[in-house]
């Protein structure tokens, strides 16, 4: 293997910026290098990028028919799926270096999001969320107003991405592109590559679209690089912690529609009827690949699995089938390298888990041998929730009812994301009810936590509609013609 | 009990004569024999910490060096109580809440395991702090023992005190704060009257007064042969200052000679302490680096943060003690400091932390700093 040298941001085709200066930025050592080169950003490249993408975008992307639009992210999403793609091999060899998930993670993640990225997803997101799709290409006749109306998506999109998880990006490029939206895309430093090289296959298929689109890294906080976005966006959509979105909110002008996705919690129930001898393997792996998936770094996957006592399997005894399934998804996928503060959390964690059983306080800890690539630690509920170390780290909390966990939920119901339900029996319908209202965004079965469809309203948001301005013609006197 | 009363008063005659011996000693084979024998007792009468090695494969009978004895990661103490002599605490010390689970780890000591740590300080101050063999006016940054019973590095200051302090020597931390106007004070009359002083306290104590002197406009220029200690480091603060800013100002600030500024590594979980060798250096006319001196009573490993295997010096990981003054808890205790191993020493870098949140899921320490914010 020779280093390899890539473009860890993506500049429209037609874009010629002036005397940019670069830098490139290391991942990885020896002959497994990556050097991300990275333009210098100040505030007169963002000026003349957001120029150029607003004006691309006037010319171009505003005027093309939703349905061609759908047919070019239809395109990019399946050469993406094409395991002979020349940038998804680059991807899979550049990417676990990057961001420290194994290139076995790296693939399921792009599997899993471009498989949720085809045309007849985009045509459901988009009727979900504002009915008849071609309000974004012009006036439609509304039956309830007696007239007409049409949607407009934002000129400029600025979208900032503060976490690591790849293929996430692209899925704000793609909404962007849905509701006719030029888009500048702030990456992390964590990993800057893969929103550039989905932009690359945007510009293979249509590079007039793809000339409305650009990334970009540099160090968040930047006022003068930010305060000049501002003045050119007209959407924000920020993904970070609860601090960054804060800090930026209060920088953004008043006019800027503003989109926030802070960061969020998962978790997991099982009622005593799902635990029954013949359900508990599939129940066990289901569970185990919610952890697996991205190490748990996703605000979709689970912080805890409450785990109901009284069924034919224990709690305790589903730790330990579980253990059993969290080394098989070693195997499969195996968790990513870990800064040494994670692993030196989750040993301190393991070992404070391990005497509290040799103390024999009920607890149970079942960990992979001679590394921290999984940890499974099985409790009785503790009545009050605290936040996981994540990387694959599993907490089994046993509760003698499922619905006793709603009051230790409801002080956090501002950051519940995600649910994976499991009840097995009739009390399923009112449980989900009950957690709906304690603030959660989706619920869904165990197994299946790490994989919305694109019409999940993401953060409780409508992601869609929300960017939209609606303009409603009330045909009365004076206006001639049909619209 | 009798039998291990016996034992334990045996062992604390050995190792405090192999204390005694000063801080050039050479002696692996003595450090040996007493860590296992002191490692054997924990075993045997310490039973949470017999299991946990049990649970590991070892036990005093198949190991023969120290570097097998297992290391209890510090987390440990804040769930349970690891103490060889039940009933006989004179001393009980805690953790600050620095760690985002906001429990205090606890560690009681004996009556003979206090003369230990005692015996560290003296030997190990002696020679880091006082290699000069002087006696100095010892101005401490912290809260007097009475105030603060269980923060180990207060008892520490006040044992120095009482070995190596002048008269006037003294706590400078009230039930109101700091007194910078106290401290202002007392180094203004250290000038006038030619008298040396040592100023010891916690490294963010010294940021603060450093501060305030910037701003104010103070300058001293102690008498030569005034020195700093500095402990603690600047993890879980504010602001983060780094290691050659706080020299840069010690000199500027104080008057202080960068290498007569020495930082001290000290967990309420370790009995000794590790001390900066620059004093030492000085004297010694050594042109060997700044780095944390393991004195012969103590071992340091560095281990891989994810296998916790041991690491070739020079390797940046987890660091491991072995600290023959700990008889009366555990012997081996896994940090999560990382650091590495120099000539000379070893460096520290403090508590390993992410960089950040690396996806977006809620972690402990966003939560912890939600909840500190009260949003």
């Amino acid at each position: 293997m020779k280093p390899i040298e890539a473009d860890g941001y993506y500049f429209p085709p037609g874009f010629m910026p002036r005397e940019t200066g670069f830098i490139f930025k290391t991942y990885g050592q020896g002959e497994g290098a990556i050097h991300l080169k990275l333009p210098e950003v100040t505030p007169e490249l963002v000026d003349a990028l957001a120029g150029h993408l607003k004006k691309s975008r006037s010319k171009y992307l505003a005027l093309m028919p939703i349905k061609r639009i759908i047919r070019v992210l239809d395109e990019a999403s399946r050469r993406w799926l094409d395991k002979a793609y020349p940038l998804r091999k680059l991807a899979l060899r550049t990417l676990p270096v990057i961001t420290g998930f194994s290139p076995q993670a790296i693939e399921a993640s792009i599997q899993v999001e471009m498989e949720s990225s085809l045309e007849h997803d985009m045509w459901q997101a988009l009727r979900s969320e504002i009915g008849n799709p071609l309000f974004l290409d012009d006036f439609q006749s509304s039956a309830e107003l007696q007239g007409y109306s049409r949607a407009f998506g934002p000129e400029l999109i600025v979208s900032f991405f503060s976490e690591n998880i790849p293929a996430l990006p692209h899925l704000l490029f793609m909404r962007a592109a849905l509701v006719k939206a030029a888009c500048l895309g702030k990456v992390a430093s964590g990993e800057p590559f893969f929103a550039a090289l989905y932009l690359k296959t945007i510009q293979e298929i249509d590079p007039e679209m793809a000339e409305s689109m650009a990334v970009l890294y540099w160090q968040g906080g930047d006022e003068a690089v930010e305060d000049q976005i501002f003045r050119h966006a007209d959407a924000v959509v920020i993904f970070g912690s609860v601090e960054t979105c804060t800090s930026l909110e209060k920088r953004i002008p008043r006019r800027i529609k503003v989109l926030m996705h802070g960061h969020k919690i998962g978790f997991g129930v099982i009622g005593k009827n799902s635990l029954t001898r013949t359900n508990i393997g599939r129940l066990a792996a289901a569970v185990a690949r919610d952890h697996a998936m991205f190490d748990q770094q996703a605000c979709l996957a689970p912080q805890v699995y409450y785990v109901e006592n009284g069924g034919e399997v224990s709690p305790g005894e589903f730790a330990k089938i579980l253990a059993l399934e969290m080394a098989v998804q070693e195997e499969k996928m195996p968790r990513g390298k870990l800064p040494a503060g994670d692993a030196a959390l989750l040993h301190q964690l393991r070992a404070r888990y391990e005497i509290r059983e040799l103390k024999g306080e009920g607890v149970a800890l079942h960990t992979s041998q001679g590394n921290t690539a999984w940890t499974v630690v099985c409790e009785p509920d503790p009545g009050q929730f605290s936040p996981s170390p994540l990387n694959r780290f599993v907490r089994i909390w046993g509760v003698e009812d499922i619905f006793d966990i709603l009051p230790a939920l409801k002080p956090v119901g501002p950051f519940l994301q995600n649910a994976a339900v499991a009840v097995g029996d009739a009390r399923g319908a009112e449980f989900v009810r009950r957690l709906s209202e304690l603030g959660l965004a989706r619920i869904t079965s165990p197994g299946n936590m790490s994989m919305p469809s694109m019409m999940w309203h993401h953060d409780g948001i409508q992601t869609l509609a929300s960017l939209l301005r609606w303009c409603d013609v009330e045909k009365k006197d004076g206006i001639e013609g049909e619209l | 009990v009798d039998d291990l009363i016996q034992a334990v008063a045996q062992l604390d005659k050995d190792i405090l004569s192999f204390i005694q011996k000063g801080v050039g000693l050479e002696d692996n084979q003595a450090f040996n024999d007493l860590a296992l024998h002191a490692f054997e007792l924990q075993f045997n009468h310490i039973p949470l910490y017999g299991r946990y090695c049990e649970r590991r494969g070892i036990t005093p009978r198949n190991i023969s060096s120290w570097e097998e004895i297992p290391a209890l990661p510090t987390e440990a103490f804040k769930v349970a109580a690891f103490f060889l002599l039940p009933g006989r605490e004179v001393g009980t010390f805690k953790t600050s809440g620095t760690s985002n689970l906001k429990e205090q780890g606890t560690v009681h000591y004996d009556e003979g395991g206090l003369r230990l740590m005692d015996a560290t300080i003296k030997a190990a101050a002696g020679a880091m702090l006082f290699p000069d063999h002087i006696r100095a006016r010892i101005l401490v940054l912290a809260p007097p023992p009475e105030k603060a019973p269980h923060m180990v590095m207060v008892y520490g200051m006040n044992r120095l005190m009482e070995y190596f302090g002048l008269p006037q020597s003294r706590f400078l931390v009230q039930e109101t704060g700091f007194d910078v106007q106290a401290l202002i004070d007392a180094l203004k009359k250290a000038e006038t009257e030619g008298v040396i002083v040592a100023i010891c306290g916690g490294s963010f104590g010294f940021v603060n007064f450093f501060d305030y002197c910037k701003a104010k406009g103070h300058r001293f220029h102690l008498p030569p042969g005034s020195r700093c200690l500095d402990a603690g480091g600047f993890k879980g603060k504010s602001r983060e200052v780094g290691r050659d800013e706080f020299l840069d100002a010690c000199e500027a600030v104080l008057g202080i000679p960068k290498d007569c500024c020495i930082n001290l590594l000290g967990m309420t979980e370790l009995s000794s302490q590790y001390y900066d060798n620059t004093l030492l250096n000085r004297v010694q006319g050594s042109a060997v680096g700044r780095a944390k001196a393991i004195l012969p009573w103590t071992r340091v490993q560095v281990v891989d943060p994810d296998s916790l295997k041991p690491l070739p010096a020079g390797d940046t990981g987890l660091l491991r003690h072995f600290d023959l003054a700990n008889r009366g808890h555990i012997l081996a205790i896994q940090t999560d400091d990382l650091g590495r191993l120099v000539p000379g020493g070893f460096e520290v870098y403090g508590r390993a932390r992410d960089d950040g949140a690396r996806g977006c899921s809620l972690s402990i320490d966003e939560m912890t700093r939600i909840m500190e914010a009260g949003t």
